[in-house]
């Protein structure tokens, strides 16, 4: 009896907790969104406040993509099916989360981009937008006027300086140099250490997130930019207008003064008072925006740094990779040729096949499959077994009978192999 | 009995829009947690691991909320569907992998369902993986910092983690894995009781989860040979690595504590001595 109440207890905690239905995350906005494809976790949305994008292939299908915060609580979720394209975008309180799918017969793909929300930025511009207002008040302060022209100088010097490093950036890309570390990495055998691939796989990951958080700050930059020239210009024009009236009114002023420094005074006081107020509004503010634009300045070169120590890393882990790579082709390359020298000399005619150079793929067996039936298997193949990772076989064919591709589809009519696949 | 017909009724109809699935699933949670059951309840018997007791009904019910909640946040990509049979559809998909949940006799006492329910939240929370440093070996934050090694700049979210923990994840868990107050005292009990016994048990036990749910990392996180770890903790790459793996790894932990001996020379040797509260 006293078990059944439990038991009933324990539901209507679950129902309840369901029907609230709120967003449980006791996180706050700067803490990272875990993404998690197929209910495995495969990385984070960045937190900061900082544009994030994510992004991840698989070969088979990818069922559903969710979203949890750092304490486990879901966020968003999407299901796609089988075969086609799905997308959804989920609202947060620190900004959205654009949820993609896509799934084809080769494999399925799926993305993650997260959009802050624009109350940062906005703040910021209405900021601008009122101090530019306040250029234009009966007695401008020439402090604020120096002020707002420091905090555009800056902006615009900034928007170079990261326009510069993303152009440099795209350069980098597109140079010979990397083009040439794809071939080397693509002519590399899948043998390398898993340390090291694991390594090389985050360097890159590092690099690719490194490389979208710069270009995402690079377009925010840029409407930022575009927003703050048309809040000047509007600004501008009524300044000008009263370019041309003020030094007329400061005669008009000076006349004043005079008169009414000989009246009672109490008049002067308040609006003394009301405009010194003004002007340390505008200071603070002004402040603030110098505050920001610091931290930016400090945050892209921290980003542009290390960009620059990351790519250093990835050429250096890149060239050990090809140099591991060329020394076992090499190494490789001489034991064959020993071995056909030896077989010629055994031999006279032997077989052209003989050039051919060793297929490695990888294959996953069904779950029913036994070690006998696999061993049959490679037997009939002509092949053997190289290596064993996470369920996962590389067999090596001396001599594959027929093209890569109609062999790969042999393989993959097999009973007992559930998937194939050639890459690490 | 009338009001039940109608929802049903409601439930095996079309919504053709995300705001009629969430209206529709709402009105209907107690209905659509009772099928799940049921059809968990199906599942178990018909693979042979049910037993008409009160810990298979409290494992099939927490097994169902998780279900459900799922349900709830995914299907609304699925419309137009009619949601019972959605809901059908996506308890018989999530059955037909070859390991849909962590089932083992000794998972259903109340120290299994307790370690199982960290564990199992640990893949889904990272409150809650940093938590089973604490759980597990009494690990402090700055401990775990120290042997995982993290940068300066990764540290605060380990304070952050175990202060999330403290004020409302241990609940939620214990919620989640259905304990009581009374299991959870009881267990404190036997603790003090018999230490030994009670932390040689829970190594069994939690050697189990941690191998089950290590699959649930993604296949680019397999356990590393000690050299491995050397070059990664002395190169200062792979922090989630690092985290993600020695949380559920014994063994591991315990060779890259030997690797960092030096550097974290106030810690004592990772021992399993479980802490039931946080």
């Amino acid at each position: 009896m006293e078990q059944d109440n439990d038991l009933a207890d324990s539901s209507a905690r679950i129902l309840g907790r369901l029907n609230r239905n709120e967003s449980r995350s006791a996180c706050g906005p700067s803490d990272a969104i875990q993404v998690f494809i197929n209910e495995r976790r495969v990385g984070c949305l960045g937190g900061n406040d900082a544009d994030a994008s994510f992004q991840f292939q698989r070969q088979g299908c990818v069922d559903q993509i969710q979203l949890r915060s750092e304490d486990g609580a879901v966020l968003g979720s999407l299901s796609a099916p089988e075969c086609g394209f799905r997308a959804v975008r989920i609202p947060l309180s620190r900004g959205t989360v654009e949820l993609r799918i896509h799934n084809t017969a080769e494999g399925g793909s799926a993305s993650a981009l997260f959009t802050p929300s624009q109350r940062r930025w906005a703040g910021l511009l209405r900021s601008i937008v009122e101090s530019a207002r306040a250029m234009i008040s009966p007695q401008p302060s020439p402090a604020a006027v120096r002020g707002i022209r420091a905090v555009i100088v800056t902006q615009a010097l900034l928007a170079v300086v990261v326009l510069g490093t993303a152009a440099d950036r795209i350069a980098a890309w597109i140079t010979p140099e990397r083009s040439g570390y794809s071939d080397t990495h693509a002519e590399a055998p899948p043998a390398v250490p898993q340390a090291d691939v694991a390594k090389l796989e985050q360097q890159v990951g590092d690099l690719a997130r490194m490389q979208a958080k710069t270009w995402e700050m690079v377009q925010s930059q840029r409407q930022d930019m575009a927003q703050l020239q048309l809040a000047v210009a509007k600004a501008s024009s009524p300044q000008n207008h009263g370019g041309v009236v003020m030094p007329a009114a400061r005669q008009k002023m000076g006349e004043r003064q005079d008169v009414a420094a000989q009246d009672t005074g109490h008049r002067s006081p308040v609006s003394m008072g009301s405009a010194q107020m003004e002007q340390e509004r505008l200071e603070a503010e002004i402040h603030n925006l110098t505050t920001v634009n610091a931290r930016l300045s400090k945050e892209m070169a921290g980003l542009v740094e290390q960009n620059h120590d990351l790519e250093k890393k990835l050429k250096a882990a890149g060239s050990e990779t090809a140099k591991v790579a060329v020394a076992r082709q090499e190494s490789g390359l001489a034991a064959r040729r020993s071995e056909r020298e030896r077989h010629v000399s055994m031999t006279p005619h032997a077989d052209a096949r003989d050039n051919a150079h060793p297929f490695l793929f990888w294959v996953n067996f069904s779950e029913g499959a036994t070690q006998e039936s696999i061993d049959r298997w490679m037997h009939d193949m002509h092949g053997h077994r190289v290596a064993v990772n996470g369920g996962w076989q590389e067999v090596e064919v001396l001599q594959p009978s027929m093209p890569a591709d109609r062999f790969l589809e042999k393989v993959r009519g097999a009973k007992i192999v559930k998937a194939v696949r050639v890459d690490r | 009995m009338a009001d039940r017909t109608a929802v049903m009724g409601r439930l095996e109809d079309v919504v053709s829009t995300p705001e009629e699935f969430d209206r529709v699933v709402s009105q209907s949670l107690p209905i659509l947690l009772e099928r799940t059951r049921n059809s968990m309840r199906r599942y178990l018997r018909d693979i042979g691991q049910w037993s008409e007791d009160t810990a298979h009904e409290k494992f099939v019910l927490r097994w169902s909320a998780e279900y459900l909640e799922q349900f709830v946040l995914a299907g609304r990509s699925d419309v137009p569907c009619r949601p019972l049979f959605l809901l059908d559809a996506f308890v018989a998909k999530l059955h037909s992998r070859p390991e849909p949940f962590c089932y083992h006799p000794e998972l259903l006492t109340p120290l299994g369902r307790f370690l199982d329910g960290l564990v199992a939240r640990a893949v889904v929370s990272r409150d809650a993986l940093i938590a089973l440093y604490y759980h597990c070996y009494g690990m402090a934050p700055r401990d775990v910092i120290a042997v995982t090694g993290l940068s300066e700049s990764e540290s605060q979210r380990i304070y952050k983690n175990f202060r999330r923990w403290r004020e409302s994840g241990w609940q939620r868990t214990m919620e989640m894995s259905g304990m009581t107050d009374m299991e959870l005292e009881e267990l404190v009990d036997q603790q003090e009781c018999h230490r030994q016994q009670f932390n040689h048990e829970a190594e069994h036990i939690i050697r189990f989860a941690q191998d089950h749910y290590r699959k649930s990392e993604p296949d680019y996180y397999p356990c590393l040979s000690r050299r491995e770890w050397e070059v990664m903790f002395s190169e200062a790459y792979g922090h989630d690595y690092r985290l993600w793996h020695l949380a559920l790894c014994m063994n591991c932990v315990e060779t890259t504590w030997e690797l960092g001996r030096k550097r974290i020379s106030t810690i004592e040797k990772p021992r399993l001595e479980i802490r039931i509260r946080p």
